[in-house]
């Protein structure tokens, strides 16, 4: 058996060694596509050791199943759908909510009025990313599954609709609501960063 | 357009929809020009977040394992068989039975021993010793010049290094002579754990109060030791 390392064979090269077997051929598919996963788990969850545990599920799902891949899709969209449903289903197991429930309390009037007019800090041109992602760990759960599989991870809102089981307009609905609260946290992150300052 | 009505089409908005009306109010509105701006801000700097963050190497190494045990990745056929005078077991009792057991007391040792400061030529902790194999006596590791160090826990980091190496070239000719066609997989699965090692030690020598990177460590001992194992395992 040869030791191919990433680069020296295509992915689905890799894909039709797997399928036989082969360590070599898995690793490099595990590393083609592990910062991916990992970060996707991790922005969903906050959590790095659970974001590992389920990182280890989405590949061990997807390995076992790699005979079975035809390539009518791409791999990596095969593989990160396999990704979201495991941790959306992890979030199930959780008791936590994949569509916010503040989306049935609050009304239409209430939540991004106070934002207009508001003259405090600016977050102008910039953002730095640890605050990014602190913002986003800071999310209500509902709000942070629609705001990370549509704005980081490139998912439409129709397959969010059908991955998390709500309506098109509550996905929007709930990704826009939460630019809106990443935005004031943003906001209070660098007041208080200047205050203390 | 009014300030209230921004907030309807605002959503198609951030997604790069036109809108006459709204971008005459926002040339006319600092307040929802800012609000606009900072939301296509939000949406385009959480697109860098996508694969910023690595796994660590023991990921790669429980996959692997996990495929392994349940068939998934499959072994190649031996070239050779080992020679009929040679128990695979007897090979085997010798040689990684006391490695494993030896990196699970180094674990061991880095749960019980926080760092604390060293004085100079004082012997390295036990965790150097035991990597060492029992064919080979542990003295000649641990008996490595300290004095050439820039500092005793460096001069560790190196006694360790020195050790770990040696002993994986051991083990990989072994494997090599025994089951030749598993060579390349646990030189796959060496390397990784070691980088994991060698990760989680550089960090804790930097954070040495830091609990999370002391249990990083203890567990990438483990998964060596755990490594070890599963070689004994496969030739029995």
């Amino acid at each position: 058996m040869t030791d191919p390392k990433p680069g020296s064979i295509t992915e689905a090269e890799a894909i039709e060694r797997a399928k036989q077997g082969d360590e070599a051929a898995f690793e490099i598919l595990y590393h083609l596509h592990k910062r991916r996963v990992y970060s996707l788990c991790l922005r969903m969850l906050s959590n790095p050791a659970q974001a590992e545990d389920l990182a280890q599920e989405a590949f061990l799902q997807l390995f076992r199943k790699i005979s079975t891949f035809r390539g009518e899709s791409a791999f990596s969209t095969w593989l990160h759908r396999m990704t979201v449903n495991v941790v959306l289903m992890q979030l199930r197991k959780k008791g936590l909510p994949l569509v916010s429930l503040e989306e049935t309390l609050e009304t239409e009037e209430e939540t991004p009025k106070k934002e207009l007019g508001a003259q405090d800090v600016k977050l102008t041109g910039s953002i730095d990313r640890l605050q990014l992602q602190r913002a986003i760990d800071r999310l209500p759960p509902g709000y942070k599954t629609v705001f990370v599989l549509h704005d980081v991870e490139g998912f439409e809102h129709n397959e969010i609709a059908e991955l998390v089981g709500c309506s098109i307009g509550n996905s929007k609905s709930q990704l826009h609501k939460a630019r809106l609260k990443l935005r004031d946290y943003l906001k209070f992150m660098r007041a208080e960063k200047a205050g203390n300052t | 357009m009014k300030c209230a009505d921004v907030q309807r089409v605002l959503p198609e908005v951030i997604e790069n929809r036109q809108d006459g009306e709204l971008e005459a109010h926002l040339k006319s509105c600092p307040a929802c020009s800012e609000l606009v701006s900072d939301l296509k801000l939000i949406s385009s700097e959480a697109r860098q977040l996508s694969a910023s963050d690595e796994p660590a190497p023991r990921v790669w190494v429980r996959i692997a394992a996990e495929l392994r045990a349940e068939g998934v990745i499959r072994e190649p056929e031996a070239a050779t068989p080992a020679p009929a005078t040679t128990s695979r077991r007897s090979w085997s009792a010798w040689w990684l039975v006391p490695v494993a057991a030896a990196l699970l007391a180094g674990a061991s040792y880095i749960v019980t021993h926080k760092p604390a400061p060293q004085v100079a030529g004082q012997q390295g902790p036990a965790v150097t010793t035991p990597a060492a194999p029992a064919s080979q006596p542990p003295a000649t590791v641990a008996q490595a010049p300290a004095a050439k160090a820039s500092s005793p826990q460096n001069a560790k980091n190196r006694e360790v290094a020195e050790a770990s190496s040696a002993e994986d070239q051991q083990f990989l000719s072994e494997v090599s002579q025994r089951a030749p066609g598993m060579r390349v997989t646990y030189e796959n699965q060496l390397r990784s754990v070691n980088n994991y090692i060698r990760d989680a030690q550089a960090y804790l020598d930097q954070n040495p109060d830091d609990e999370d990177a002391r249990q990083h460590l203890i567990e990438a001992y483990q998964q060596k030791a755990m490594l070890y194992q599963m070689a004994l395992d496969h030739v029995q």
